[in-house]
């Protein structure tokens, strides 16, 4: 079958080369058509809309940065639903509200298309590597479709129940994983204030109890101070809206994920939002009198 | 004036009560025709928001949210509407409601290109400062329809301030709903440490008020929590969706806000504890709750 993809960033770029090196024959849009140049050559071929890639395409991938633009491919002018014929299936790997996801999806299946939603976890390495973990929400069904292209790309491909329940379990991902980095960046402060080197304590953490991927990577940037690699923490300060307001909808107190929402915030008014999420420490250290 | 008023909740139907009483005469609209009751015979009572607009030099709304106002200022049937329809162009719409800053500015630019001034001018007070007039006005918009529109915000308020251009009367209450917010949580939360302590809180309460943290939320949100009377007042619920827009505007703007996020999940609990049409006083029986308290 012919595979769509729409979203070249960090995640969508490294997703499109595993999926032409196993063998798919790839179709592209990309708002930018200068970004999809380079893929013309690998035989990749490039569409002028998303309803022109529906058209063309059994299955199309997004992965894309927010709500509004997983919306506006979807349902706006030109947009996938315009072009696309019954029976195409839109695996949407982008991270956007559960309520809206599954929307999208009741949407689609009006017009006779199958919306899977399907975020992942994993960062760039798993995205190159495929071993993203993809937590799937839709039809059980559609899932087992397509789930050979999502062997492609990630290693373990949970079902997690009707559409948004994908978007609830990332949100889930996100509120473990940042609340993570921001303990991490706790930690680093604390050893560093009382003279102890944080790249020792982690060192030794890594390998006790409290060891975690997030203690790893970002602790690991924390130590060396490389802020600047890593995931923009400007998308971890998006996903936190959703968080809440999944959040407030649902009636759930949720006190930490609240706490460090607030240091994001922070993190986005002293202009850290293209750098890693490591920077959580930054935030920390702008209230030292003693900072570096 | 002819003054027209739309939204008779708890709040809602003592300020539009307090407007007659000063002479004005009421255009009143309302869903559910049981809220017009105590009206009868002392106002207009019209079968759409559009016939108020029609008739009133002034229109005030308080009602829950902004598509709440959006649907009664700027429907098919609305304000804005009627206005156009009797062909008036200096109407003056006054939203009393608490929304979102943003969503304020955007319902005023579109009431603007059918010829209706908008105020934003939401209150804080409670039920009692309803009742008595005496209610704290915050309001954003231009200075002159300001003053036309100030014999009738002195009818339901003590202190009415004009604090800055379309927008800032609900910034002004976005503040408020943090120090209130923050307030009820910090009272409760001491009230229920005396209480694991073995002391009175009446009596904490009564020490407390002659020192530096006396207030106006110790005295009268204190009292409720002491006579265990949780009665709305302002309903919990409401003040999750306040701070809900709080929060939503600081992530915009990108505005660590620790002690209001802290707060608004103790306000997320009440939700979920069945407490959502308590007043938000009722905060110290989920801290009770969290203390092992039934």
């Amino acid at each position: 079958m012919e595979v769509g993809f729409v979203g070249l960033g960090a995640m969508g770029a490294p997703m499109v080369d595993r999926l032409i090196e196993a063998g798919h024959k790839l179709a592209v849009y990309a708002r930018r058509i200068e970004t999809a140049k380079h893929l013309l050559n690998r035989g990749v071929r490039l569409c002028a809309s998303p309803a022109y890639l529906a058209a063309s395409c059994e299955v199309v991938f997004l992965a894309v940065t927010g709500t509004a633009d997983v919306e506006h491919l979807v349902c706006g002018d030109d947009g996938l639903l315009e072009g696309a014929r019954a029976g195409l299936v839109i695996i949407d790997m982008s991270t956007i509200a559960p309520r809206r996801a599954q929307e999208l999806a009741a949407q689609a299946q009006g017009l006779g298309v199958e919306m899977l939603d399907a975020p992942v976890s994993g960062g760039e390495i798993g995205a190159r590597n495929g071993t993203l973990s993809i937590m799937v929400g839709g039809d059980a069904a559609v899932l087992e479709r397509v789930r050979p292209l999502l062997n492609v790309l990630g290693k373990t491909i949970v079902h997690m129940g009707p559409a948004g329940s994908g978007q609830i379990a990332k949100a889930c991902n996100q509120l473990v994983l940042v609340a993570a980095i921001e303990a991490c960046a706790e930690a680093a402060m604390l050893a560093h204030a009382a003279g102890v080197d944080f790249a020792r304590v982690r060192e030794a953490m890594l390998a006790g109890s409290a060891s975690s991927g997030a203690l790893d990577a970002f602790g690991g940037r924390m130590a060396t101070r490389e802020f600047a690699r890593g995931v923009e923490a400007r998308l971890h300060h998006k996903d936190f809206a959703l968080i809440a307001d999944t959040a407030a909808q649902a009636w759930v107190p949720v006190p930490v994920s609240a706490a460090v929402q607030q240091q994001l915030n922070a993190l986005m008014a002293l202009k850290l939002g293209r750098e890693d999420t490591s920077g959580l420490l930054k935030v920390l250290e702008a209230t030292r009198a003693d900072r570096s | 004036m002819e003054i027209g008023f739309i939204g008779l909740g708890i709040m809602g139907r003592p300020m539009a009560q307090n407007i007659a009483r000063a002479g004005h005469a009421l255009h009143l609209y309302a869903r559910r025709p049981e809220s017009l009751a105590p009206f009868e015979g002392k106002a207009t009572i019209h079968a759409s928001a559009a016939l108020v607009g029609s008739h009133a030099d002034i229109v005030i709304t308080i009602v829950a949210d902004a598509p709440d106002v959006e649907a009664v200022a700027l429907g098919p049937d609305g304000v804005a509407a009627g206005a156009r329809a009797a062909g008036r162009s200096d109407l003056i719409l006054i939203d009393m409601s608490t929304i979102a800053p943003p969503a304020a500015r955007g319902i005023a630019t579109r009431l603007a290109e059918a010829g209706v001034t908008m105020l934003d001018a939401p209150v804080s007070g409670g039920e009692p400062g309803a009742i008595h007039g005496t209610l704290t006005i915050m309001v954003g918009g231009p200075q002159p329809e300001f003053e036309r529109a100030l014999p009738v915000l002195q009818a339901m308020g003590r202190s009415v301030t004009l604090i800055g251009p379309t927008g800032a009367g609900q910034v002004a209450k976005a503040c408020n709903q943090i120090l209130t917010g923050a307030g009820v949580a910090a009272v409760a939360e001491a009230f229920n440490l005396a209480r694991a302590h073995g002391v009175d809180p009446a009596n904490v309460r009564t020490a407390l008020m002659g020192g530096m943290a006396r207030s106006a939320i110790l005295d009268n949100h204190g009292n409720r929590m002491i006579a265990r009377n949780f009665k709305p007042g302002f309903k919990s619920w409401m003040h999750q969706k306040d701070l809900r827009i709080v929060l939503e505007e600081a992530h915009r703007l990108g505005l660590g806000l620790p002690l209001a996020a802290a707060v608004a999940q103790m306000f997320n609990a009440m939700q979920g504890a069945g407490m959502a049409e308590e007043d938000s006083v009722a905060m110290l029986k989920l801290y009770e709750r969290l203390s092992g308290v039934e």
